[in-house]
């Protein structure tokens, strides 16, 4: 028998690229406080894709915001948890390829910064750099979003700036992020001296202020300025071209609205992928797209997800898509994760209700018209919420314990964790069970 | 749920069941440009459709974003005026046998819905009711429940008072809804609910037919299976038709006795639903299939996509529509010179070069370059692989002339929807059986 008291997360501990720990987020509102994500607590271990599913309202795009501090603040209240962030770099032993030193994944972690690899308090005497994404500075926050985790955000009609040029947008990701190559590229060395590389270096990190732009629109500067213009377009159509859009360079000088959904969700991946992150977060980025469209961006996801060795959480509603493009799911119901395993245990052994739930209420081939196993009733409101199993009331299986325990995450079987009183006895009253159906 | 069990599956049945039929109905929507708004071309949403809906079956129209299906929906609800064609309902056997027989019938008024009067029509809005996708923007915010759903009770006199009130809580009943509910908002209902209010608002006055434009696309699964569980059991209990326009096709295998699939304004492919997911007789239907697999049974199939983008309406291309697209294009598909200046919109430094476009048809144009050297690179572009091998056995003639380059490919005429086998119908010239099974 499987030991039931062991945390799920104790697993595998060692290859994770991020950590969210009881993430807690709640926003204020006119009823009172609605604890959006209570206390939810998953692993993304490198290299893998994660799939978090769930229906409107459950928090899984709350907590994929909260990776990059994206969550407006008031109304929303860092109630508590941590998400450590692990970065990662290519080994520098093998380059990328694969190597003994780095287990053949071609990435290494980061050494620490207080204390460059030797092991202090910071990082936890590993070592290896660890970085608390929710204690983060805006300052530090920005220099990590875009490149060291990016993200894909759902509809790119509204994501994308539509008085900005497709050039502009995804050119100020390198701007923001790899200046010092741009200037490498226009010829100027990094540790020039003098007003003139001065004001380059700004420009080449969108900082130039004042007069400095029209500075650099005459002679001597023009020429330069010019350089680093060229040197940003072969960036920018490397990166669109990486998406396998045709003729970038013309699409470059275009507006978002003139792109077809496709297109533009192209351009949204184009940005995020253009400086190598090392967590990508894709909110739900194909439910505004077509059927035909849609699977051409997961292709390309996931072709680009290999090639770069990204790790990904996909955050989705449709179960058909995470069973097809991810390693592990982790199902989430009204702010807490119900089940978590890998693909195949979810679908194909599910445990929890919820889990079996939403599985039946999929039409497939062989369910009868009229006759579709709909969950009953709807999603809780999640304001100031008793403690008990979330999924009362709701629930086939439900006994009295459930409506006044709260049921913890606990492994059922290995990299398998539900939160059901069904796997784990309450700690009082009767334990519920598959058998028994209440009405 | 009961009267689900009880009573037996509504099934299409012969011609005097058709409560409606759709002729040849074409909706094309002016482009306009400059100080003047000069008309300067058409979209052609929809493009020449016909179909019957039979009482108490449900008709299910699949398609990508821009074929067309939604503004089908609102010509045969008549919210739409077609620019062409027309919708006939309650028509006589004798009036059948004319419409089946004759190209073009006039009646006057009395049966096409855009020619309708008075009590006539009103017997027709009230018998054809409408369900929107988007039940946020589709239910009045400022409107209470009971005024949204007691209106068409209102409006066409059936009910005042507390009559009113009592037939409006009927309604609620019958949709998962009950008293409590019917001095709310819109507002402070979930999306489910919101849609059950929509249903109920189009039950009110019993009609025969529910024009139910994406009515779960916005929902969650679990929700979705609420309404969808609810629409069977209304559609049993009072012989409902509908017609269910959807882009989900596992949605459509579920609900729809029938399916009609459109491209690009027209109609693909159409039959009973378990013979079209059998064996799709059109590569589009193929594809729409293959894009999204069944949770369960296409469990190993890998998900397979469709190159390339929907083209634009207000050009769509000659031949067969979809063969821009067709994985499974043959030399007759009728390839076109827009094929060629598409193909060149795809590579950088050509389209630049591309100074003039002579058409003597859709099949017969000389392309001018600015230079030999492009007009070179086209031919040879033509004759290489990065163009599909299709269209390069399809082109007749290939002549450079210094810097211009004239094309000939083989004409073809426009593929139509033809009779196959069972009462399904395929505009494609493949054999069904060659149309493979991705």
């Amino acid at each position: 028998m499987f030991d039931e008291n062991q945390p799920s997360l104790a697993a595998n501990s060692a290859n994770a690229i991020a950590r969210v720990d009881d993430l807690k987020v709640y926003f204020n509102s006119k009823r009172g406080i609605v604890h959006s994500v209570d206390g939810v607590s998953f692993d993304i271990r490198d290299g893998e894709t994660l799939g978090l599913v769930g229906e409107t309202g459950c928090g899984k795009s709350v907590t994929g915001r909260s990776f990059l501090q994206l969550l407006p603040m008031p109304p929303g209240i860092q109630a508590g948890g941590s998400i450590t962030f692990y970065p990662q770099g290519i080994c520098e032993e093998c380059g990328g390829k694969g190597c003994a030193s780095c287990t053949g994944t071609g990435r290494t972690s980061v050494d620490c910064e207080a204390c460059s690899g030797t092991g202090c308090d910071a990082c936890g005497n590993n070592g290896a750099q660890q970085i608390d994404l929710l204690k983060l500075g805006s300052e530090k926050m920005r220099r990590i979003r875009g490149d060291r985790i990016a993200m894909i955000f759902q509809d790119p009609g509204k994501a994308l700036n539509p008085s900005l040029t497709i050039r502009e947008q995804v050119g100020e990701v390198f701007l923001q992020h790899r200046s010092e190559e741009l200037l490498g590229a226009a010829g100027i060395a990094t540790d020039a001296g003098g007003w003139q590389a001065n004001i380059l270096r700004r420009k080449a990190s969108q900082m130039e202020r004042g007069i400095e732009g029209l500075l650099l629109a005459l002679p001597p500067l023009r020429s330069q300025r010019n350089k680093l213009e060229l040197a940003l377009d072969d960036m920018v159509a490397d990166a669109l071209t990486e998406t396998q859009i045709a003729n970038p360079r013309k699409l470059m000088g275009r507006y978002p609205h003139e792109l077809s959904g496709g297109m533009r969700q192209r351009v949204m991946i184009a940005q995020a992928l253009a400086c190598n992150p090392d967590l990508l977060i894709a909110d739900e980025p194909t439910t505004a797209l077509d059927v035909t469209v849609q699977a051409r961006i997961l292709e390309l996801i996931s072709e680009l997800k290999e090639r770069h060795k990204t790790s990904v959480l996909y955050i989705s509603h449709d179960l058909s898509l995470v069973r097809r493009i991810c390693d592990r799911v982790a199902v989430m119901y009204a702010g807490r994760i119900a089940e978590i395993g890998t693909t195949e245990q979810i679908f194909n052994d599910p445990r929890h209700p919820y889990t079996r739930g939403l599985l039946a209420a999929v039409p497939t081939a062989a369910s009868k018209r009229g006759e579709l196993a709909a969950i009953k009733g709807s999603v809780p409101e999640l304001v100031d919420p008793k403690p008990s199993c979330r999924f009362t009331g709701r629930c086939l299986f439900e006994t009295e314990a459930c409506g006044t325990f709260d049921p913890a995450l606990q492994n059922v079987a290995p990299n398998h964790a539900v939160s059901c009183f069904i796997h784990h006895p309450p700690p009082e009253g009767a334990r519920p069970s598959f058998d028994t159906k209440t009405s | 749920m009961s009267a689900a069990d009880q009573m037996p599956q509504a099934k299409p049945g012969t011609n005097a069941d058709i409560l409606l039929s759709v002729r040849n109905i074409k909706k094309h929507f002016p482009i306009r440009e400059g100080a003047l708004q000069k008309v300067v071309g058409q979209v052609r949403a929809v493009d020449g459709v016909s179909f019957d809906i039979r009482r108490g079956e449900t008709l299910g129209l699949v398609g990508e974003s821009g074929c067309g299906k939604t503004t089908l929906g609102q010509v045969v609800s008549g919210l739409r005026a077609p620019t062409d064609g027309a919708v006939y309902y309650d028509i006589s056997e004798a009036q059948r046998a004319e419409l089946e027989t004759r190209q073009a019938v006039n009646w006057g008024a009395g049966h096409r819905i855009d020619q309708l009067e008075g009590a006539a029509f009103k017997n027709f809005r009230r018998n054809c009711q409408m369900v929107f996708q988007d039940s946020y923007s589709s239910l009045n915010p400022r409107h209470l429940v009971i005024d949204l759903v007691g209106r068409p009770l209102k409006v066409y006199k059936e009910a005042s008072g507390d009559e009113l009130v009592e037939r409006v809580v009927a309604l609620l009943e019958q949709v998962g809804l009950d008293r409590q509910h019917l001095y709310r908002y819109p507002h402070q209902f979930s999306g489910g609910q919101r849609q059950r209010i929509s249903i109920a608002r189009a039950l009110a006055l019993d009609p025969d037919l529910i024009v139910l434009d994406e009515p779960t696309s916005a929902l969650d699964v679990s929700v979705q299976a609420q309404i969808l569980n609810l629409l069977h059991d209304l559609q049993v209990e009072r012989n409902l038709a509908y017609l269910f326009v959807t882009h989900d096709l596992s949605v459509v295998r579920h609900m729809a006795d029938r399916i009609v699939t459109m491209y690009l304004g027209k109609v693909v492919e159409t039959g009973e639903t378990t013979d079209i997911f059998r064996q799709p007789y059109h590569p589009y239907t193929q594809a729409l299939m293959a894009a999204k697999p069944d949770l369960i049974e296409g469990e190993d199939t890998a998900m397979q996509s469709l190159e390339g983008l929907v083209p634009d309406p207000a050009r769509p291309p000659q031949g067969c529509r979809f063969h821009t697209r067709c994985p499974q294009a043959t030399p007759v598909c009728g390839w076109e010179v827009d094929d060629v200046v598409r193909w060149l919109d795809s590579s950088e430094e050509m389209f630049d070069k591309l100074s003039g476009v002579e058409r003597k048809s859709a099949f017969d144009a000389t392309l001018t370059f600015e230079d030999e050297t492009s007009a070179q690179r086209l031919a040879d572009g033509l004759q290489s692989d990065l163009v599909p091998a299709p269209m390069r056995e399809a082109t007749e003639a290939l002549e450079v002339s210094g810097k211009s380059v004239r094309v000939r490919f083989r004409e073809v005429a426009e593929i139509n929807l033809t009779d196959r086998d069972n009462g399904r119908a395929a505009a494609c010239i493949l054999d069904p059986n060659d149309v493979k099974r991705g």
